[in-house]
């Protein structure tokens, strides 16, 4: 089967069916072609129905279509690219093993965990008041495992630095050991990847598994919450583990005891070790943890503008580390330095952080009261310069800011004709070249309208 | 010329939302971001009709054309009823997530989509989310998903200005095979709603009217026919 015949179909079945049919549904296909068989992966159960249903009869027609050649056509949930084949099975044969990774062969287990990220060590973790206490005892810890607290229970609340700190103590103790098996991963992944193993009856290499690994980071175990298998299972490897003296470190958004859904056994156990908990971080703190990342990242930050963006916001890092990103962008989009005025630029939509309705009636008023006038006068038929000049600008503010139509715009003005608008519009551009003052008063308006 | 079956293929045309048919106005920079940069993550938001989904869908063309998989899926969409639509994403290349605001305040959606955040991201996959209002406005429920829908480099969509919007609705008109002077265009911005939904709708009418009176766009047949 020639390896463009996939391709063709793909391009006829993009000009048959709607652009978002053919984005939602056909384009997550993964297409493995395999002498005359077709092999199409889908990424879940529901992409796969969906293609049943809907498309594979098409698909058929179209790949059958030149005649000659046969080609047969199979549809699975799976990725080829996400986990690679292990190199001790035996050689590509049954498809499951290769490609099903919905429920087939055993996943190979050093691919279990999450690689660590190597950019969150001691060495980039900014300490402050707010974390000290959990970093002194990561640190310990790292020094440690398997002696110093065990479980170390990290909680606080999110986007504080908890799953940076979890990953600075496995890069550690890697960096101590390299041949340490240390594993991360999100609670969910343990759930998921026992649950696949209970499908494919490979429960006791999961049991293996998890209990032989130096050091296990699960990261936001509150949602065990509810799930009472995972946490049985949770339990004994929680127990093995600290048993063989191997280091169990866990995150959670509160207190061990306060988890609703957490069995009464698992919460009194999380807490033998050493619960500790990060607080939101300080203004200074705050600061240094942007001009952190900055560094990580090759710019340069000057000190106001770290101080500008941690005032503004306080939650959580990743909101301030959001903020800067985007200043990085623009800066990097533009060629510019990163100055106060390029970063209040930058930052302009995203610290407003609401969506600026600006109506005719809020211009109206605006406009009254700079100009100390009524509204009522913006709507009279009043014709005197001091009265019919406001009347303009808010016109054209009217114009600029709002989507609203010019008949609109005129009725909200004591019903007055398009073309009225329109001559206030052409009339404002006007005096904003000519004449300072009315630029000036423009460009305030915009600014109190719009922030 | 123009019988009834050839409006089909009509409406497949003009449906075609590529990056080179974006009008930018002023998202020069989000567009660079998101054809140059290397964000893991982008949260795009803005007004109803402002280009989302045209972006969305063309980024998704766009991998295509690199031999990446993606995937598009508004969240709005009746289709798309169950959160399980998330699993296994991150064996794709790219996901683009449009109308998140569907699913905010949704328990097991919000759930689902915390996890694929943080699978997207342990798996270095790229995502792309469009919603009508900014993170911290969209009434999440789960903190630990809000604050992961924060953490990406966030755009408001900026809305065009009279003059793109004049060149956005004579392209789309030309897309259709409508002529769309500069008089008429001009005529429409003065006299009608200027919001990109109400314009979309607009044209959309006057395409069908003119189809059907077989007369071109002028302005007595825009004024006679609104």
């Amino acid at each position: 089967m020639s390896q463009s015949l996939w391709d063709k179909c793909l391009g006829r079945l993009e000009s048959e069916l709607t652009q978002q049919q053919f984005n939602t549904w056909i384009r997550p296909l993964h297409a493995v072609e395999e002498g005359d068989q077709l092999r199409l992966l889908a990424p879940n159960r529901f992409v796969r129905d969906r293609i049943h249903e809907n498309f594979l009869q098409r698909i058929s027609e179209i790949m059958g279509g030149d005649g000659d050649t046969m080609v047969r056509i199979s549809l699975e949930i799976g990725s080829s690219s996400i986990e690679a084949p292990v190199p001790q099975q035996s050689p590509v044969r049954s498809p499951a093993q290769t490609f099903n990774h919905g429920g087939g062969a055993p996943a190979p287990s050093q691919n279990r965990g999450i690689t660590l990220n190597p950019n969150y060590t001691f060495a980039t973790f900014v300490e402050g008041k707010s974390n000290q206490l959990a970093r002194a005892a990561s640190s310990q810890v790292a020094e440690n495992p398997g002696e110093a607290y065990n479980p170390l229970f990290l909680y606080g609340g999110v986007g504080l630095g908890k799953t940076h700190l979890m990953h600075a103590i496995g890069n550690r103790i890697r960096e101590k050991n390299p041949n340490a098996n240390v594993v991360y991963l999100h609670s969910e992944r343990f759930v998921a990847d026992m649950v696949k193993a209970l499908q494919r009856n490979a429960i006791n290499e999961f049991k293996m598994y998890y209990r032989s690994v130096d050091a296990l980071l699960i990261d936001d175990i509150q949602f065990f919450a509810g799930k009472e298998r995972s946490q049985e299972e949770f339990f004994h490897t929680f127990n093995a583990l600290l048993e063989g003296q191997r280091q169990v470190i866990l995150t959670c958004d509160r207190y061990p005891k306060e988890v609703d859904g957490l069995e009464e056994r698992l919460k009194s156990r999380f807490g033998w070790g050493l619960p500790v908990a990060i607080e939101p971080p300080e203004l200074e703190t705050r600061v240094a943890i942007l001009q952190s990342k900055a560094t990580l990242s090759h710019v340069d930050l000057p000190q106001e503008v770290a101080f500008f963006i941690a005032k503004r916001l306080r939650s959580n890092i990743r909101e301030l580390e959001g903020a800067l990103r985007r200043v990085i962008a623009n800066a990097q989009f533009t060629g510019r330095p990163i100055t106060m005025e390029f970063a209040k630029d930058a930052l302009r939509d995203l610290l407003a952080l609401q969506d600026k309705l600006v109506t005719i009636d809020n211009i109206q008023k605006t406009v009254a009261e700079y100009y100390k006038i009524r509204v009522a006068e913006l709507h009279s038929k009043r014709r005197n310069r001091s009265i019919a000049r406001p009347r303009q600008v808010a016109m054209a503010l009217c114009k600029e800011l709002t989507n609203h139509s010019l008949p609109e715009i005129g009725d909200a003005f004591g019903g007055r004709d398009h073309t009225t608008v329109l001559h206030a519009v052409k009339k404002i551009a006007e005096l904003k070249e000519t004449e300072t003052k009315i630029g000036e008063d423009y460009a305030n308006l915009i600014r109190t309208l719009s922030s | 010329m123009a019988s009834l079956q050839q409006l089909p293929l009509a409406l497949q045309l003009r449906d075609s939302a590529l990056l080179e048919n974006f009008i930018i106005g002023g998202n020069e920079n989000l567009l660079y971001n998101l054809c140059n940069g290397s964000e893991q993550y982008i949260y795009l938001w803005g007004e109803q009709a402002c280009g989302k989904s045209h972006l969305l869908q063309a980024l998704c063309h766009r991998a295509g054309i690199h031999g990446l998989t993606s995937a598009y899926l508004p969240l709005g969409h009746a289709e798309l009823n169950e959160p399980d639509i998330l699993d296994g994403l991150e064996s794709l290349d790219l996901i683009c997530l449009d109308e998140l605001e569907h699913i905010a305040g949704d328990p097991d959606w919000e759930v689902a989509l915390f996890h694929l955040i943080n699978r997207l991201r342990d798996a270095g996959k790229r995502l792309v989310i469009a919603a009508r209002h900014a993170p911290g406005k969209l009434g999440i429920g789960l903190p630990d998903l809000e604050s992961r829908l924060n953490w990406g480099v966030i755009y408001q969509l900026a809305t065009l200005g009279d003059a793109d919007k004049l060149i956005f609705l004579q392209e789309r008109a030309a897309q259709r095979g409508l002529q769309l002077g500069n008089d008429v265009a001009e005529f429409l911005l003065k006299r009608y709603p200027r919001d990109m939904a109400s314009l979309f709708e607009l044209l959309d009418r006057l395409d069908k009217a003119s189809l059907a009176a077989q007369r071109k766009l002028t302005i007595p047949f825009v004024r006679e026919f609104l």
